[in-house]
């Protein structure tokens, strides 16, 4: 062979090497066209690009991760890096079709001739502004309105509260969080000298015994009652226990549930402090530092707060509690001997004649015991909307309130909020304004002749419904909605197209102080614009556009902001900047350099706390929580024989309050199916009464007529209705007495009579 | 004996007669050899020549080819197994998670409750069918192509989107599932993947703040399951 001839010494030829190297690189040139190609084939994704918000709906709060190709929203996934984990839930998934909705309102429109006729922007706000002036002129600013929303931005919200407060000189300001926050945020005040709750979401990562109470999550706040579920599967001691008249979805799943009577839970709480006060399992030496007692007007001591108690032995409140002694007992022996307890309760304890006592009870139960301040052990009021707390209470936008707990009726607050706002002296009012039921009352009378209604639905949502129903055709409303066949927007003499979620910018504040950034991603259809820009159009044809300096977003949030700064409700440090950054921010959070604080009232993360005071309830002027003892009072609708059955109602997991956003969504609309009268087994054969069947439910406040579906749900003696139906709508029916604190309505409660309709 | 040691026994005892092949036929002159000379192997007489042919041939390609057979079919096997996934340690905080008791992400319920038996990351991972085979075995080579060359940075994040397939596989149609009313009114989007099952069912594995190197929950992750 001739090649031996160049063979080197190592016996093989150049040409060969060469062969052998081109081998391997193309070898390895192969393994890499493989991968790259791998690289290359990724797998098809729903979206092009993904952004961070929050969720529309529920106060929650849960963050986003919003999918968007070609300028629309694809996909929608829970975020991770947020405080729900991840973890939304089918409302949340569904979020991808709010924005294409069909029906969407796109121009502003009058009233003229019982018809909405188009017009331009231009034309509906010169006759807002002009039926405004003439109130003002004919009766004075209290003549004025302004009724507001838990979903509208804080700087919205804010806003609205500085031009009717400070411009128009009217404290008639009032939100629909009247109707679910109110007891809440003054069982906290009351309390603690501070709105807003102590704890947070991750109290229940560390709770022993969580006490859910009023309060349906799994329907309501499920990705709160997956992280109470989670709790339960990595502790197997941590006990769940329910107290609501049905047997919901959650209480199916509690390790106790007790049923109450509607409208007695207050002797429930007061029963479980009379055990713990007579056996022993006070925390002595927390009362000792940090708890005050009161009957509501004076000081009293911790004998008189047992003595109160005698007369709620469980034996004593049991038969009317519809439950027996020994339950009441061992609920009480949990609740205080657990390692932390957290309680946890929504509308059922806030839409009560009693809201605020048992709000109150209910704190008061966690600081006998000391289950406050630690982790897992807090005292927790879920919310309902997105913003009801940073919107709502936090600025103030409620007829008592000023921004960042001031008070309307304290003449120190209004000269520090006027200084604030740069006005004279004495620009604010004195007068509290009209809280929702009453404002809508005024509407009827005539007292209140012209109003602007923005982001809510109350022809559907205020109790008695048909009573103010025919207050609001009588008033010139203006409404800003997203559509023009609501039940509010039906009685409305101007509709104005507003801008929905994405379609425009602002912070909300969930039920754990958190607040959080929502980014503008879309344009909002037609003409359609955000409220905040109709509220600042409207103050400049007011006369009021020098007071409202700031006119964009980030001027308004920075200008509550620094506002903020003068209170205990600071959040100073929370820049758009590092909104934009972080997954939300909790408050006290008083520079840009502040974590925030998961657990107020505790040292070492409320920045407010005394140094070496360990746990300092700051809000009170002497530092110490008030345990108030509230009797209890029957409700006023109780049952009789002419009414014979308690109406409760709630919500369902696939719509969110009114269902004006998700009615509209097929998935969703599918799934819930329509509103149903859920009666119990029993009462239903008594009635002669099968699923399917119509019957009828009146009311002192209406009638209504409706499908039947027998459950063994609510107890016997309850009737169940979801408010969501506006074909079924309930709220016609539901008695309007309000808390006398609150002034929030008792939906849980009113007494009815049942009839089937032989059609 | 498990299949998978048995290969490699197999594999190892190819590997070096291969070696004692090649070494044994670098020292053979086939030009020398005699076409007449007889070699005796068991029963079979051979001349010299075809003796030294055949055991070029059985060295240079037969052995060869079942070394490859057996090292794919060996590494498609292994990769099945938790083992194989745990052996990069860019995976370990999702494995160590899946086996730990105190866990309850969806992975660790999976795990600790027995609702996937064996082969729990391969089960979730790969889709149905032999397309779902390959597609999974082409995604554990890419993975191994980036770690070996380090061409990847922590935490790690899934390519595209999970196949919600590989949860209804087990799910659909099991009375818990199809009780739900929502189910059943969004069954073509968790069909077509387009909403994701983990939307409201919660996490499957840590977080990818805590799978940051450096963060608080990292080093806990990477100790190993006792």
């Amino acid at each position: 062979m001739d090649t031996i001839d160049e063979k080197s010494q190592s016996g093989i030829s150049r040409r060969d090497m060469l062969r052998i190297l081109g081998g391997v690189a193309a070898a390895n040139g192969l393994g890499a066209a493989m991968w790259g190609a791998l690289e290359l084939m990724v797998p098809a994704a729903t979206a092009e690009t993904w952004h961070k918000s929050v969720c529309r709906y529920c106060g929650t709060g849960c963050g986003v991760l919003i999918g968007m190709r070609d300028g629309r929203v694809t996909d929608i996934r829970g975020d991770e890096l947020a405080h729900n984990k991840g973890v939304i839930c089918i409302k949340g998934s569904m979020l991808r079709e709010l924005p294409y909705v069909k029906g969407r309102l796109t121009q502003p429109k009058i009233r003229r001739n019982g018809h909405l006729v188009e017009a331009t922007w231009d034309e509906a706000m010169d006759l807002v502004a002009q039926k405004f002036k003439e109130a003002i002129a004919a009766s004075g600013p209290d003549a004025v309105a302004f009724y507001g929303s838990g979903q509208l931005f804080s700087e919205e919200s804010y806003t609205a509260n500085k031009l009717f407060k400070a411009g128009m000189r009217t404290n008639n300001v009032d939100a629909n969080a009247r109707l679910c926050m109110a007891s809440a945020a003054g069982g906290y005040t009351q309390v603690y000298g501070k709105d807003e709750p102590p704890g947070s979401y991750e109290d229940i990562d560390h709770a022993d015994c969580i006490f859910l109470i009023g309060a349906n999550p799994f329907e309501c706040h499920p990705p709160l009652f997956e992280r109470v579920q989670q709790r339960r599967r990595a502790s197997k001691t941590c006990q769940l226990i329910v107290v609501d008249p049905r047997r919901t979805r959650t209480a199916e799943l509690a390790d106790m549930h007790l049923a109450p009577v509607p409208g007695t839970d207050l002797l429930l709480l007061n029963a479980m402090a009379q055990v713990i006060c007579e056996d022993g399992l006070l925390d002595t030496a927390f009362i000792e530092k940090h708890v005050r007692f009161s009957d509501g007007q004076n000081t009293v001591d911790l004998a008189a707060f047992k003595a109160f108690l005698e007369q709620y032995k469980p034996e004593a409140v049991a038969a009317e509690l519809g439950m027996a002694a020994p339950q009441i007992r061992e609920v009480a022996f949990l609740f205080a001997r657990s390692q932390a307890t957290m309680s946890l309760w929504t509308m059922g304890i806030n839409q009560r004649t009693q809201g605020v006592f048992l709000n109150n009870m209910l704190n008061a139960l966690h600081l006998i015991t000391g289950h406050i301040g630690r982790p897992g052990a807090t005292p927790f009021s879920f919310t309902g909307q997105t913003n009801a707390c940073g919107g709502v209470r936090d600025t103030g936008s409620l007829s008592h309130l000023l921004p960042a707990g001031h008070l309307v009726a304290n003449e120190q607050h209004r000269r520090e909020v006027e200084q604030l706002w740069g006005v004279p002296p004495g620009t604010i009012s004195e007068k509290p304004g009209l809280d929702a039921v009453n404002l809508f009352r005024a509407m009827e009378d005539g007292r209140v002749q012209a109003a602007l209604v923005m982001c809510t639905n109350p022809a559907q949502s205020l109790p008695a419904a048909d009573r103010y129903r025919a207050g609001m055709e009588k008033c010139f409303l203006a409404v800003a909605d997203i559509f023009e066949d609501s039940e509010t927007a039906r009685l409305a003499d101007v509709v104005l197209p507003a801008a929905l979620w994405i379609e425009k910018e602002g912070c909300t504040g969930q039920g754990e102080r958190r607040y959080q950034l929502t980014e503008k991603l879309l344009d909002p259809p037609g003409q359609a614009r955000s409220d905040l820009h109709i509220l600042v159009d409207l103050a400049d044809r007011l006369g009021h556009g020098a007071l409202i300096k700031a006119r964009t977003p980030p001027d308004v949030w920075d200008e509550w902001r620094h506002f903020s700064a003068s209170s205990l409700y600071n959040f100073q440090g929370m820049t758009y900047e590092r909104l934009k950054q972080a997954r939300g921010l909790q408050w006290p959070c008083p520079d840009e350099h502040h974590p925030g604080t998961v657990r107020r009232y505790v040292e070492g993360d409320d920045p407010f706390v005394t140094t070496g005071s360990g746990i300092e309830f700051y809000g009170q002027p002497d530092k110490k929580a008030v345990v108030f003892l509230r009797p209890y009072v029957p409700s006023p609708e109780r049952t009789s024989e002419a009414f014979p059955f308690y109406l409760t109602t709630g919500r369902v997991l696939e719509q969110w309050h009114t269902s004006t956003m998700t009615g509209r969504i097929a998935e969703l609309a599918q799934a819930s199916g329509d509103a149903e009268i859920e009666i119990n087994a029993h009462d239903a054969w008594k009635l002669k009464v099968a699923t399917g069947d119509t019957v009828e439910i009146t009311s002192r406040y209406g009638a209504l007529q409706g499908k039947a579906r027998v459950t063994s749900s609510p107890r016997e003696g309850v009737v169940f209705t979801t408010f969501h139906d506006a074909k079924l709508l309930i709220n016609r029916v539901v008695s309007d007495h309000v808390d006398p604190v609150s002034k929030e309505p008792e939906y849980k409660v009113t007494a009815v009579s049942l009839r089937k309709v032989v059609v | 004996m498990e299949t998978v040691t048995l290969v490699r026994v197999l594999g190892t005892v190819i590997c070096f007669t291969g070696m004692a092949l090649c070494w044994y036929m670098r020292r053979t002159r086939f030009n020398a050899l005699s076409s007449e000379k007889e070699v005796s192997v068991a029963n079979v007489r051979l001349t010299q020549s075809a003796f030294w042919k055949l055991l070029a041939f059985v060295g240079i390609v037969l052995v060869p080819l079942a070394a490859i057979g057996l090292a794919n079919y060996h590494t498609l096997e292994g990769t099945h197994k938790v083992s194989a996934c745990a052996s990069c340690h860019i995976m370990r905080p999702m494995v160590n998670d899946m086996q730990k008791a105190a866990s309850n992400t969806l992975a660790a319920r999976h795990f600790k409750n027995h609702w996937i038996p064996q082969n729990q990351c391969y089960e979730c991972h790969s889709d149905y069918g032999l397309n779902g085979n390959l597609q999974a075995k082409m995604e554990g080579y890419r993975h191994l192509a980036r770690y070996t060359t380090r061409t990847y940075q922590e935490p790690i994040k899934i390519r595209g989107h999970f196949n919600n397939e590989n949860c209804l596989k087990c799910h659909q149609g099991m009375p818990l599932f199809e009780a739900v009313k929502s189910h059943q009114s969004v069954r073509v989007l968790l069909d077509q993947s387009s909403m994701s099952c983990l939307n409201c069912h919660g996490q499957a594995h840590p977080s990818r703040a805590q799978r940051t190197p450096g963060s608080a929950d990292y080093t806990k992750l990477m100790e190993a399951v006792r």
